[in-house]
This record gives structure tokens, C-alpha cells and sequence, in this order.
């Protein structure tokens, strides 16, 4: 009953997998197989594996990466998922490539309604960055690599700080928070989004510590009164105060974006994780409803000219 | 497709605020309800059935085993030719008999006790001996105990189960708290995980019960002894591990066996709430009395509107309907400090899903309660399979695996009835025997 694919070309090798590109026998389709690594394993399947597994397993969504099949061959997992030529990490960087504000607002559109996906079936990523979000032949974004992801906690679970890639950690991680909820997901997200229209990474700290300063830096130190008893958190005090950024500074590090991009992005760079916007209040803000349109995923030119 | 009755300028209009916000209003579009996403899970999509296809199912993987136990008996009959004789190969047929699809059940579930009981030994949160106890019968419906011993898989189950609920245990440490090795607790796991069609998301009524918990304090404010509650909530919980033991969970949802347990638990009071929250305003006044009556009215209006339309006849199906009974889980209501504002989003987003006025889509406190009370009854059957039982059922699976074992013991028995008249109590204590030599390490 298994279908039989074929592996081609190695493209990528993580700490726990290895991708190939393949194509699926029975209908030439392109795939790509990301076989867990099994010599490694002490401890039988891998952690990273199994949220993988377990999440993709539930998440079906056109924003979302597909797990297609999962097969095991030699006793190695092997998953067998969508073929994503590229990434958003790439675009952005690649600057022969021109992207233009509607192409911004297709691809953000995109990552929040994929994210969404996922929040609404109580499922925090934690590991959004422009290189996890894939894009299709399409031109669809993907939300993929849930290798860190996690089931939202109930109350007074603890968990885990020392999640999501440093660029893109909101404060209350920063901060080492035991509790926290989809709002860290959300704030990933509005740094990409800031990175999309700079084209450089907006808050490229060199470490744990100066990630707080340049984070701070750019948006202001939280205070008590936007964000009650934050000075509870222990690395609090040795924090230099930056007062928040006028709107006119914003206005000027983001030049040509409309105000309601501006308030979409502050909504979801809010300082307090119960100030900040859900990926609803994201999707229902003004930013989508203005011109211009979202462009249609498949008209954006992604590869170099 | 709109306008071909309508006049041009309509369906101009129609079309500009079509394009205007056609990227978020496409015109299919249908708002995702709780019941979608629930429809999509992996515990709906391949582990839900119905009672018949259930038993197909079961059939199905014990003819199978039986076919290979058969085929493997044969192949020992003819492997030993000669060699057999007439009372040998009369014993073998009467000890070495494949299990019935009954018998086998019987064995998963004293495992499946079992697991739980290991589960609670070591410690583990309610939520992974849930998941183990899940896993353990999830696979034994894909495989049978005549090709896996249950025996063997009992680790293997929770190590997974530990795993999949993010509760990570190092193998060597679990091994040494289990009394088991590596070795063996890894043996099995990728079976384990195919056989379960790696699907590892469980959605365990625990989290139903805590939020109908919150809504029933709610609605039924200062007229529940909160201390009373308290108690009620944990027997639940306990209630609900059990429930996990029965088919209840494969042909209803978390949220209906959560009202099963809960009105199992406190009949009255919980008829009470469900009246409050899905009668009819003159069903709720003739019998609940006056006094609660108002509150009830606006919420059960808005919570009719959400079901309806999932009532149908097939248990499975049916199943889905509490999916919206379940709500009150996805409003946290006095949770608000911890989940913040995304929680209040999740829910007026819900709220904007119901469409004004259709009024057929109302929930039917009868065919709810029916749902309920069949749920119940499903629990309540479950019968606990004794210790002897499952001794002979393991010993005849055995003697199966390993027919030469009933050669050499008869014709041990023999020798010994030779010196001595041998009694017919050896016998069964004999039969006994394989379960009580593998069962020390379990």
C-alpha cells in the first residue's frame, strides 16, 4: 500500500533530520523527504520528531506545511512533506530581488493565518522565523518545522523560556517567563514583519543579554504601568531604561508605511503578552482592509533577476 | 454566481464589495467552527467509529492473528512428522487454540489496567497515564495480542506516551524506575508509533471537565457549595482515567464523556445545569424553579444556535454534536489573567460564527441527554476482566506461540504419571505457569 518515493539531492541537515528532495512514483511529483536521524537517538524517537509528528498530524492548512506520508525505511523515520523551493529568509535577503508593499502585506497575511491556524487548535510554534516560513512553487507561505512546538499550556504549567531563535524572542521570554501563551508567537511575527520592510533583521541581538538591550532599544524598556509587576522578573534591574519610540522615530525607521501597518506592527511588538494582539486582531486589522490588495501569491517574483 | 435574478446595478454593487474584500471573504467562505477543527483531529479521522465498525475492526485483527497462529501451528505439526504422536497432537489441539476476538479483548484490557496502575506507580501526570492508556488500546486494535504480547509493549506504551505529552524522561532513568531495560522499552516503539498511524495528539476529557467546572460555578452562582465542588472535580477526574478503560471512547467525544462522568457523578445537579443551558425556557421554569430561570435564557439561546445541525443518527456521528457541549472549555471564563486577551479573541470570534436567526439550529436537551445517558451506560458495562481470566487466556495465547512447550510437558507428565498417579490439580496450576514466570516483571 505504501507509495514508493525516490531520493534525490541532499538540501539540508539539522540537528535531529536530514532533507532530501524526492518525488513521489506514482505521480512525478516533487517532495521532500526529511529523514530523522536514527543512530543518534539515545532515548528511541527524538523529542523534536515527535512534536513534528504530532502537530503536522493535525494541522491541515493551506498556510501550513503538509505532511504528505511518513514511512520507515531501514529504521529511520522518514517524513514525507511538500515540496517548499524557498523561504523567506532567502527573499528577504537576496537584494536583486524587488518585493513591494502589497507583496509584504500577501506574505504577512499569509504567516498570520497560517499561525492562526495553529493557535486556534492550542498549539504555540515557538519557533517562528523567516527561515521556518517556506514558500510553494505557488508562492504560498508555509508555516513549517514544528519541531518546537507545544500544546498551549494549561494554567500554572511551567515551561520551558529557552524557546523560539534569540531575534526573534519576545520580552517575556527575554525575561526567562515560566508562563506564557500565543502571544510569543505573535511577537515573532512582528519582527518579521519589520524585517520584510527593512530587509535587514529588525532586532539582531548578539546574545541573551545584549538581545534585551537591542530589543529595548528599539521599542522602549517596559515599564510597571504598561506591564504590571514586570520588574518582578530577575534580570529586570540591571536594565537600562529606554523611553519607547515616538511615532514620528517609527514613522521614520519605517518609511512609506501606512499607519495602520504601523499600528498592526506596535500591536504586535506590544510589550505586555496581555496587551498584545491575538493573531485575530491581527487578521481583522485595518492593514488588510486598505490599499493596496495583498497581491496574489502566485504574480510575486521571488527568484533573482 | 450571485445576481442573475437581481438588477445589474445590485450585482454591480455586489461584485465591487465582492473584489473589495474578496481577500478575506472568498465566497465560499464559512466560518471554522470548534466542530471543524475537531472533525480534522486525528482522534476523530481514525479513531472514532462506530459500534459495528468497531467490532469489524477487532474481528478483522484477530482473524488475522488466527490465520498466522494456524498456519504456525501447522507448520510445527508437520515439522515434527513422526515424531508426534496421536495424544501429543490431541493435547496440542485442545491447549495450543488461537484466541477468540473476546479473549483478546480481555487480555488488552487487564494490560490496559495494568499500564495505569505502572503509569500511577511512576508517578506520572494524569495526562500521560491517559495517553498511555489511550496508545496501549489504540494499538491493540491495529495489532493483536497474539503477534505483540502485551506484555512487552506495556513500557514501550507510556515511554511513548511520556514523550508525546512533552513529560521527557530519559530512557536509562525510565528504564530503572520501571525494572525494565533499554533495550526493551525501545524494542517496540517504532511498531508502536506506526501502528498507532503516527498519531500521538490525544484530546483526553480532562480538559472539558475543567472547563465545565468553571461554567457551572458560573451559571449556578451561590448556589453551589464551592467545597463540595472541589471534591466533585477530582472524583471526576478519577472518573474520567476510568472512562478512558471503556469503548466510550471511541464512539463519543471528550465532552460527552465528560457530562457522562459528570452526571454519573451528581445527577441532579448537573440535569440542573444542562437545563439551564440548553432548555427550553418552559422546561427550564417547570423544573428548576423560578429562581435561575433568567440568567439561563440568553446563553442557552446562543448555545442552541451552535449545535443543531450535527444530530444525526450514527453513534459516531452523534458523537460529534458535544463537541459544542464541550464550549464552555474554550471560554475559560475565570481564566482571563492567564491566557490573556487571546483566549476573549478566540471567543467573540466564536460568538461571531453564529449566524443570527437560524433557529433550527437548536440543541435538543433530549437527544443530549439520550447522548449522555447511552455514554454512561457505556462506562458503567465495563467489566473488570480477573486476574485468573486473564492467566488462562495469556496461558493459551502461550502455548500457541510455543507449541513445542506443550510437547515437553506432556511428555513430562507422562514420565511423572508413570512413577507416580498423577493428580488432575497439576494440571492447572501447570497451565498457570507461563503467565506466572513472564508476569514478575511486569
Amino acid at each position: 500500500m505504501r507509495e514508493s518515493y525516490s531520493k534525490e539531492n541532499k538540501v539540508g541537515e539539522g540537528t535531529y533530520a536530514v532533507v532530501y528532495l524526492g518525488t513521489r512514483q506514482s505521480d512525478s511529483k516533487k517532495i521532500a523527504i526529511k529523514e530523522i536521524k536514527t543512530s543518534e537517538f539515545k532515548d528511541g524517537l527524538d523529542m523534536s520528531a515527535i512534536r513534528e509528528v504530532k502537530y503536522l498530524q493535525e494541522l491541515e492548512h493551506p498556510n501550513v506545511i503538509r505532511l504528505m506520508d511518513i514511512f520507515m525505511a531501514y529504521n529511520n523515520l522518514n517524513l514525507v512533506l511538500e515540496f517548499l523551493p524557498s523561504d523567506l529568509e532567502v527573499v528577504i535577503k537576496d537584494k536583486s530581488v524587488l518585493f513591494t508593499q502589497a507583496d509584504i502585506k500577501s506574505w504577512l497575511l499569509m504567516t498570520l493565518r497560517g499561525v492562526h491556524h495553529c493557535h486556534r487548535n492550542f498549539v504555540l510554534h515557538r519557533d517562528l522565523k523567516p527561515n521556518n516560513l517556506l514558500i510553494s512553487p505557488e508562492g504560498i507561505i508555509k508555516v513549517a518545522d514544528f519541531g518546537l512546538a507545544r500544546a498551549v499550556p494549561n494554567p500554572r504549567e511551567i515551561l520551558t523560556s529557552n524557546v523560539v531563535t534569540r531575534w526573534y524572542r519576545a520580552p517575556e521570554l527575554l525575561f526567562g517567563a515560566k508562563h506564557y501563551t500565543y502571544a510569543v508567537d505573535v511577537w515573532s511575527v512582528g519582527v518579521i514583519f519589520a524585517e520584510m520592510l527593512l530587509r535587514v533583521p529588525y532586532l539582531p541581538g548578539k546574545d541573551d543579554v545584549d538581545q534585551m538591550e537591542v530589543t529595548f532599544r528599539a521599542l522602549g524598556t517596559p515599564t510597571e504601568k504598561d506591564w504590571p509587576s514586570v520588574s518582578m522578573f530577575p534580570s529586570y534591574n540591571k536594565l537600562q531604561i529606554y523611553p519607547p519610540p515616538s511615532r514620528d522615530e517609527l514613522r521614520n525607521r519605517f518609511i512609506a508605511v501606512s499607519s495602520s501597518a504601523l499600528n498592526l506592527m506596535c500591536g504586535m511588538l506590544e510589550m505586555n503578552p496581555g496587551n498584545r494582539w491575538s493573531t485575530v486582531q491581527c487578521l481583522e486589522s485595518a492593514y488588510f482592509k486598505e490599499l493596496p490588495s495583498p497581491s496574489n501569491p502566485a504574480d510575486i517574483n521571488i527568484s533573482s533577476s | 454566481m450571485a445576481s442573475k435574478s437581481t438588477s445589474p446595478s445590485a450585482a454591480l454593487l455586489n461584485d465591487s464589495i465582492k473584489s473589495l474584500v474578496s481577500k478575506h471573504l472568498p465566497d465560499d467562505y464559512k466560518r471554522v467552527t470548534d466542530d471543524d477543527l475537531y472533525r480534522h483531529s486525528s482522534q476523530y479521522r481514525h479513531w472514532s467509529y462506530t459500534v459495528g465498525h468497531l467490532r469489524e475492526k477487532r474481528i478483522e485483527t484477530n482473524l488475522k492473528a488466527v490465520k498466522l497462529i494456524q498456519a504456525k501451528l501447522q507448520k510445527f505439526i508437520d515439522e515434527q512428522g513422526d515424531n508426534i504422536s496421536q495424544s501429543e497432537l490431541q493435547t496440542l489441539k485442545s491447549k495450543a487454540v488461537p484466541l477468540t476476538m473476546e479473549e483478546e479483548l480481555k487480555l488488552v484490557n487487564f494490560y490496559t489496567k495494568k499500564v495505569q496502575v505502572i503509569g500511577k506507580h511512576l508517578n506520572l501526570p494524569t495526562e500521560v497515564i491517559a495517553t498511555s492508556i489511550t496508545f496501549f488500546r489504540r494499538f491493540y486494535l491495529e495489532e493483536s495480542v497474539m503477534k505483540y504480547d502485551p506484555k512487552e509493549l506495556v513500557h514501550t506504551t507510556i515511554f511513548l506516551a511520556c514523550k508525546a505529552e512533552n513529560y521527557f524522561i530519559g530512557v536509562d532513568s525510565f528504564a530503572k524506575k520501571a525494572k525494565s531495560t533499554k533495550d526493551e522499552i525501545l524494542k517496540y516503539e517504532f511498531k508502536l508509533l506506526e501502528s498507532l498511524k503516527f498519531t500521538l495528539l490525544n484530546h483526553h476529557p480532562y480538559k472539558p471537565l475543567h472547563g465545565f467546572f468553571l461554567d457551572i460555578q458560573q451559571m449556578l452562582y451561590g448556589k453551589v457549595d464551592l467545597k463540595y465542588m472541589g471534591k466533585m472535580y477530582d472524583k471526576c477526574r478519577r472518573k474520567i482515567t476510568e472512562a478512558l478503560l471503556t469503548d466510550a471512547v471511541y464512539h463519543f467525544t471528550p465532552p460527552q464523556i465528560t457530562l457522562a462522568v459528570l452526571i454519573d457523578e451528581d445527577e441532579l445537579l448537573v440535569t440542573r445545569y444542562l437545563q439551564m443551558k440548553f432548555g427550553k425556557p418552559e422546561e427550564t421554569v417547570e423544573e428548576t424553579g423560578t429562581e435561575i430561570v433568567t440568567p439561563a435564557k440568553e446563553n442557552a439561546q446562543k448555545e442552541k444556535q451552535e449545535v443543531k445541525q450535527e444530530v444525526k443518527q450514527e453513534v459516531k456521528q452523534e458523537g460529534e454534536k458535544s463537541e459544542q457541549n464541550g464550549k464552555p472549555e474554550d471560554h475559560p471564563n475565570t481564566e482571563k489573567e492567564e491566557e490573556g486577551a487571546e483566549t476573549k479573541q478566540e471567543e467573540e470570534e466564536e460568538e461571531a460564527e453564529v449566524p443570527d436567526g437560524k433557529d433550527e439550529n437548536t440543541i435538543e436537551l433530549d437527544k443530549l441527554m439520550e447522548q449522555i445517558m447511552a455514554c454512561k451506560e457505556m462506562i458503567a458495562s465495563m467489566s473488570v476482566v480477573s486476574t485468573q481470566d486473564a492467566k488462562l487466556i495469556y496461558a493459551k495465547n502461550y502455548y500457541c506461540q510455543y507449541p513445542d512447550i506443550v510437547i515437553q510437558k506432556l511428555k513430562r507428565k507422562q514420565e511423572q504419571e508413570q512413577e507416580q498417579v498423577g493428580s488432575e490439580s497439576k494440571e492447572t496450576t501447570e497451565e498457570v505457569s507461563p503467565m506466572k514466570k513472564q508476569k514478575t516483571d511486569v
